[in-house]
């Protein structure tokens, strides 16, 4: 494809997440990152989200370094056994609603098998509602992504009970 | 192997085993006869270890210790076997093998018989003896590298880790401080473990250089090189000039774009949000580059063994390529000229001469730290034995002159891709089958951007039966609570991390 090709879709992909943030969550979604076991190109790919040309915060999207304050958790790697803990209290952490998203081959199984090291794939360990593929997936694709994602999450917020019904005698 | 005066001094005995490449082998009978080794080329060749590491040969570990003659222009195997559960302790000899040390003894269960207390490196705490290792279990663990929680009854430990700021590796950092300096500080790094080295025996070659470009991805092209080459050598596999100067341009390419990374790195460490977009700007602009000339933002399946699976597209790279480079030197030029951001590098994170020298680490650290070597030029390879390597170093060892040596480099780079271009590139893509010979061990090289990047093979029956992998971050992570101890402040911490510019990915591996 070519780079005015890219451009423009790139464009029209962040206007729609703009879109789609700003109507269902009054302009702004917070997004906390897990690394179990990358190769740091996946990692590399994410920061560039905030840069310059991709500028996830325009979007009304913002990476928090809080659990507590993240509506979306983006893990990248293969699940290695030895970040479990981490990775859950992360999950745990965070309040509802809340969605996961395995960016990249690595948590979709596409790299490594399973073994006593390695889950190999991201849903051995956390409900996963997003996939990302790609090695790395480039920005564009995670720009995709999250806008799937967001639509995602809006959907669980419908979903929300505010008052527990009890049932009726 | 290039050779070089004083080559023939360096006694070889092969005897009648298995055929080498790479690195002349040196095969001692014992512990004891490798440890006179060791001092011999110590003392007189100025031996600095590249690496060490253990293998499973004839039910008896094996160690193999690679000495790097920068001088000489080669490399050394020393191999003795292991009898017993202890050997002599290189790290007494030259101390920069410690971390290997321990890495060996939780892979294989054999240490150095110095009863020093050894570090945990790669397997988690509690594992079990069934947990997949290289070699026979340890019969007890090793010590976390726990640093004291009082320290005068002021300071206290920090834990940071193993899940950090948004987007970066995990990694666990125990800082002792006693409210602003770094006392002191220890990594843990097994959380990103993934026993690639085992994954590896037995794997086809193909396969196997799938693996080695993600064991540390922001070096494929470093390390992939380095594994083609040890292949290459013992399959007996000449890969032409035209396409290795492709390789070469990847490689460069690769330099250039961790060179853009570590600088907006830095900007982001000492708050410059500017100077931290206008960095990314260029690091974009590069990752695009590397998409349209080769089609890979981050040059994964560039290599292929005997050739490359990409040719580059020549004319993208003379049309991008230019803005980009100066771009970057622009960048570089303008965090210059800002005094708030000169002040947080000038005598930060300082490496000594000393320690690099005895740690033994490669790359823009020990640039930094006048360490004057390149595996470029002191073992060239490729293209680089028609093209020399201007090495630039600086004596001070902060972060500021990690910074000029990257400056330098990142021209340097750009020179070469046009060098490699003028002399010539093959224009399709074009590989040759590997066919591993029944037994053989081999050493490939390369330097990536971290540094001096080795990768080690074993072939018995025609099967890869032991991959080393030794990137340039298994060195330089030692220096790294060195720099962080010299009379810093907890804030100076992310910058020192910046300025180093590695992986954890890649010390894990
Ligand atoms: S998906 Fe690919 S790029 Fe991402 S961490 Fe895994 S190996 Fe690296």
């Amino acid at each position: 494809m070519t780079v005015a090709g890219d451009a423009l879709q790139e464009q029209a992909a962040a206007r729609q997440l703009a879109s789609a943030v700003r109507k269902l969550f009054g302009r702004s979604l917070h997004v906390r990152t897990v690394d179990t076991g990358s190769c740091a190109v996946c990692e590399s790919e994410l920061r560039l989200l905030l840069a310059p040309h991709y500028d996830l915060h325009r979007l009304g999207l913002f990476f928090t370094p809080a659990p507590r304050h993240a509506d979306m958790l983006l893990v990248t790697g293969p699940a290695v056994r030895a970040m479990d803990t981490a990775l859950l209290k992360t999950y745990v952490a965070m309040p509802d609603p809340k969605i996961v998203v395995a960016i990249g081959a690595c948590p979709l199984g596409g790299v490594y098998a399973e073994d006593d090291l390695i889950h190999g794939r991201l849903d051995q360990v956390l409900p996963v509602d997003v996939v990302v593929p790609g090695c790395p997936p480039n920005p564009l694709a995670l720009l995709h992504g999250l806008l799937v994602a967001v639509g995602r999450l809006a959907e669980r917020v419908g979903d929300l009970r505010f008052v527990i019904e009890e049932p009726g005698p | 192997m290039p050779s070089g005066p004083g080559r023939e001094a360096v006694a070889v005995s092969s005897g009648d085993d298995r055929p080498f490449y790479g690195a002349a082998v040196v095969r001692c009978p014992d512990g004891q006869a490798a440890a006179a080794r060791v001092r011999q080329f110590g003392e007189h060749f100025g031996a600095r270890v590249a690496d060490l590491y253990a293998a499973m040969e004839e039910e008896l570990v094996t160690l193999h210790l690679v000495m790097a003659l920068d001088a000489e222009g080669g490399y050394v195997d020393l191999t003795w076997p292991v009898s017993g559960e202890q050997y002599p302790a290189i790290s007494e000899i030259l101390p920069a093998a410690f971390v290997e040390e321990c890495e060996i003894f939780e892979q294989f269960g054999v240490r150095p018989a110095d009863n020093k207390p050894l570090n945990r490196v790669a397997i988690p705490p509690r594992a079990e003896a069934h947990f997949p290792r290289l070699g026979p279990a340890p019969g007890h663990e090793g010590r976390h590298p726990r640093a004291p929680h009082y320290v005068a009854g002021e300071a206290f430990e920090f834990p940071f880790g193993p899940v950090r700021a948004v987007a970066q590796e995990s990694l666990y950092i125990g800082l002792v401080t006693s409210g602003e300096e770094v006392i002191d500080l220890y990594l843990m790094q097994w959380h990103k473990h993934r026993g690639l080295e085992r994954r590896l025996q037995g794997l086809p070659p193909e396969r196997a250089l799938f693996f080695v470009e993600r064991m540390e991805g922001l070096s494929a092209v470093g390390n992939g090189w380095a594994f083609c080459r040890a292949l290459e050598g013992c399959a007996g596999v000449q890969v032409p000039p035209p396409i290795e100067r492709v390789r070469g341009i990847a490689l460069e390419l690769e330099r250039l774009y961790n060179h853009a990374a570590a600088v907006a790195a830095l900007a982001q460490a000492t708050g410059l949000s500017v100077g931290q977009a206008q960095a990314e700007i260029v690091l974009e602009q590069l990752l695009r580059l590397n998409s349209v000339v080769f089609g890979h933002r981050y040059l994964f399946g560039v290599l292929a063994l005997g050739g490359v699976h990409r040719a580059p597209e020549a004319g993208a790279l003379r049309e991008l390529l230019g803005s980009a480079v100066d771009g970057l030197r622009r960048e570089i030029e303008a965090l210059q000229s800002t005094n708030s951001f000169m002040d947080r590098l000038e005598a930060c994170g300082i490496v000594s001469p000393e320690v690099a020298q005895r740690l033994a680490v490669v790359g823009p650290v020990a640039r930094g730290s006048g360490q004057n070597r390149d595996a470029r030029r002191d073992h060239p390879f490729g293209p680089y034995l028609d093209e020399r390597v201007e090495v630039a170093t600086r004596a001070s060892g902060d972060v500021l002159s990690r910074l000029e040596v990257v400056a330098t480099e990142a021209a340097e780079s750009a020179r070469l891709i046009g060098e490699f271009c003028r002399a010539g590139l093959r224009a399709q893509a074009s590989s040759r089958p590997v066919h591993l010979p029944r037994s053989a061990s081999a050493l490939g090289w390369s330097e990536s951007s971290r540094g001096e990047s080795l990768v080690s093979i074993l072939v018995d029956d025609n099967e890869l039966s032991r991959v080393r992998l030794r990137p340039a971050s298994v060195r330089n992570w030692r220096a790294f609570d060195d720099a962080a101890r010299s009379r810093n402040v907890f804030t100076d911490v992310p910058i020192i991390e910046a300025s180093f510019w590695l992986t954890v990915a890649g010390f894990a591996r």
